[in-house]
């Protein structure tokens, strides 16, 4: 019997996080990653064709990106489970391919208990039934390093980015990208975090002695996707401020140090946990606030039902601390220049601030 | 019965439509005096639009009119917040940050709230919680325990009154709809009930959907959609699976823009097939007269589709 060919799995445009996917894929799980386009105006217009009106845009995203997965070859699509409407993402976009008139193999993580071992060994087992559990979870291992790597690099990228008169953070970064997205083995991930980090720490930064530093909290897919929050991150760097974020993969899963010893801090602004992420939004506002920040920024997607409820807390830490915040609500209409407009009056209103204070 | 002196507020709107006889039953055991906010107005409808973010669904605009209502009629309001009710049975994420939202926009109104917590994800059960809420109240823990066990057994024989009653209208003749809505939304006199009223008006017979025995449509709702996480969506799926054979047409009513319904709903329209379905959004701009006409005219089609006009 002529051997099955490779399985081509592919999953969503998330930020740039689809290289760890994609290493995870090939290394550990013996597949092919197909990956899908990088996120333009048609996955969007596609995405949100196809969904129901109401439901949070990343969903419109995240099924633009699907179409085109199996459009670039995907015959695998994989999605995962949630606390929030992302755990019925799943299943809603499986029965709209599928209407579309799609064929190809869904793997749904909300099917699975994935509190469970076992439950995750089915997940790769049916994945590949072939893989070697050992070596699979060392490239699994790997596959998360990279995700740190990434998420350490992109911080520090942010936050110097805006005082580099030579274009070499840009450079540095882009280079950094490429060798994650190409990376075969631990070997070409441990030198393009070397490569990057020492690049990053050579360029001679222009900064000034009080620079302006705002913070950034929100809705996990939103706030840190760039296509999703018309790259937010780069816009405001341009305009020489400092920019925070420590909402991410690394921080909220892998090093995630528990809704109790998080919820300490902010127990006297609510006493319960409000929503998946609220705990570390809400601690983080407060920790930016608490630090001198110069201004919040709360980015979610339109209808995002945790981030709305959070809100009102945020509210109260702007009054407490006397710090502004700035709240974005981005859908598929959002328009570029009008989100320039605001950033440039919200930039004007913390630097006028800091000379009056 | 002793009576203590504290008063508790109930806000009329959201789970107080689920659990008003648990809530009453377990009050009164305790000789607590309860005061509950007068039914929905434009009145309360504006005052919980001002105070909400702009986004926020209709029910939540309506929940914090009744809140404010409240404030100063009574030592405490009661919030609750309910989670999880076990594995695939968690609420949307509103009612978990119910209490500390509103804690939070009411933090300068000097008003002292209740609340208490179910949460199965963290082994926290509808009994442990209110035997706190006891605690709160200085209840003996036994005198809780009873209260609450009497008010439970009160709540489900009226569930179980109100399912039988649906079961009565099933089997009567005429034209029958089955609405497909949160009982928040269904039964509030200044939204969902102008609904009701004017099929009944019109010669027709509501049924609803989430008005069925819930451990039985917990279980079917998973056949339709076996990933659906929500509750009260799983109770309106099996409730929908359960009657479809009996109605002429169901409505999807929603309040817009709903969470779980903005999803679910499609799911429905897109699953159950061979029955007209009306898919109907109910913001705070919706006036009656547009609602009756696309009620109106989803009645003629059920009736030309039936050779009846």
């Amino acid at each position: 019997m002529a051997e099955r060919a490779l399985r081509k799995l592919s999953f969503p445009r998330y930020a740039e996080y689809n290289c760890a996917l994609k290493y995870i894929t090939e290394q550990a799980l013996g597949c092919k990653y197909v990956m899908p386009p990088v996120l333009t105006r048609r996955t969007m217009e596609l995405g949100a064709k196809h969904s129901p009106e109401f439901v949070c845009t990343p969903f419109k995203t995240v099924l633009g990106s699907m179409i085109e997965a199996l459009e670039a070859g995907a015959d695998t699509l994989l999605m995962t489970h949630g606390l929030c409407r992302l755990g019925y993402y799943g299943e809603l976009s499986d029965q709209i391919l599928r209407d579309l008139g799609y064929q190809f193999e869904f793997i749904n993580l909300a099917e699975y208990d994935m509190s469970r071992k076992k439950e995750l060994l089915r997940v790769i087992r049916r994945i590949n039934p072939k893989v070697n559990p050992a070596r699979c979870l060392a490239q699994f291992m790997e596959g998360l390093r990279m995700v740190e790597y990434l998420d350490e690099v992109t911080a520090e990228y942010y936050k110097g980015r805006g005082f580099d008169p030579t274009g070499g953070y840009d450079r540095a970064y882009r280079d950094f990208l490429t060798a994650m997205f190409t990376a075969r083995g631990r070997a070409d991930v441990e030198q393009g975090y070397r490569a990057v980090k020492s690049a990053l720490g050579s360029i001679p930064l222009d900064k000034p002695a009080q620079p302006l530093r705002v913070g950034i909290v929100g809705e996990f897919y939103t706030v840190m996707d760039a296509f999703s929050n018309l790259e937010i991150e780069q816009k405001l760097s341009d305009m020489r401020l400092e920019v925070h974020r420590w909402m991410n993969v690394t921080n909220q899963f892998l090093h995630y140090n528990g809704q109790r010893n998080m919820h300490i801090k902010i127990a006297d602004l609510c006493a319960y946990e409000m929503g998946p992420t609220a705990t570390a939004n809400i601690w983080y506002a407060r920790e930016c606030a608490e630090r001198g920040f110069d201004g919040l920024i709360h980015i979610k997607s339109a209808s995002c039902t945790p981030e709305i409820d959070v809100m009102p807390v945020l509210q109260n830490i702007s009054t407490d601390y006397k710090i502004p915040v700035l709240y974005l609500t981005y859908d598929a209409q959002t328009s570029d220049v009008g989100l320039q407009t605001r950033l440039e009056a919200f930039y004007d209103m913390i630097a006028m601030r800091k000379k009056v204070f | 019965m002793k009576h203590s002196a504290v008063t508790v507020g109930l806000p009329r709107a959201m789970l107080y439509y689920r659990y008003r006889i648990l809530w009453s039953v377990f009050f009164q055991e305790l000789g607590i005096r309860t005061v509950i906010s007068g039914p929905t107005d434009r009145e309360i409808l504006e005052q919980g639009s001002v105070l909400a973010i702009d986004e926020a669904c209709l029910s939540l605009k309506i929940y914090l009119g009744h809140v404010r209502a409240l404030v100063d009629k009574c030592d405490y309001i009661l919030i609750p917040r309910v989670a999880s009710l076990g594995r695939h049975r968690d609420m949307c994420t509103r009612f978990q940050a119910l209490p500390d939202l509103v804690d939070n926009l009411f933090r300068n109104s000097g008003q002292r709230f209740l609340s208490y917590n179910v949460d199965l994800s963290a082994k926290r059960d509808e009994e442990t919680a209110f035997l706190e809420l006891g605690r709160a109240l200085s209840a003996a823990p036994k005198e809780a325990r009873r209260a609450y066990r009497t008010a439970k057994k009160a709540e489900l024989a009226h569930h179980k009154a109100r399912v039988q009653k649906q079961e009565q209208l099933c089997h009567q003749e005429g034209l029958k709809i089955l609405i497909a809505a949160h009982s928040y939304l269904v039964e509030d006199p200044y939204v969902g009930r102008t609904v009701t009223d004017y099929l009944r008006s019109a010669g027709v017979i509501p049924l609803r959907a989430d008005l069925v025995d819930r451990d039985a449509a917990l279980k079917r709702g998973m056949e339709l959609s076996p990933t659906c996480k929500w509750e009260l969506s799983r109770e309106i799926l099996g409730g929908i699976l359960q009657r479809r054979r009996d109605v002429d047409g169901i409505i999807l009513l929603s309040a817009f823009p709903c969470g779980p319904d903005a999803m679910v709903n499609e799911l429905i329209t897109r699953r159950v097939k061979g029955v007209p379905m009306l898919n109907l959004v109910l913001d705070s701009q919706t006036g009656t007269a547009g609602v009756e006409t696309r009620l109106e005219s989803f009645i003629d089609i059920i009736r030309l589709k039936e050779g009846k006009l």
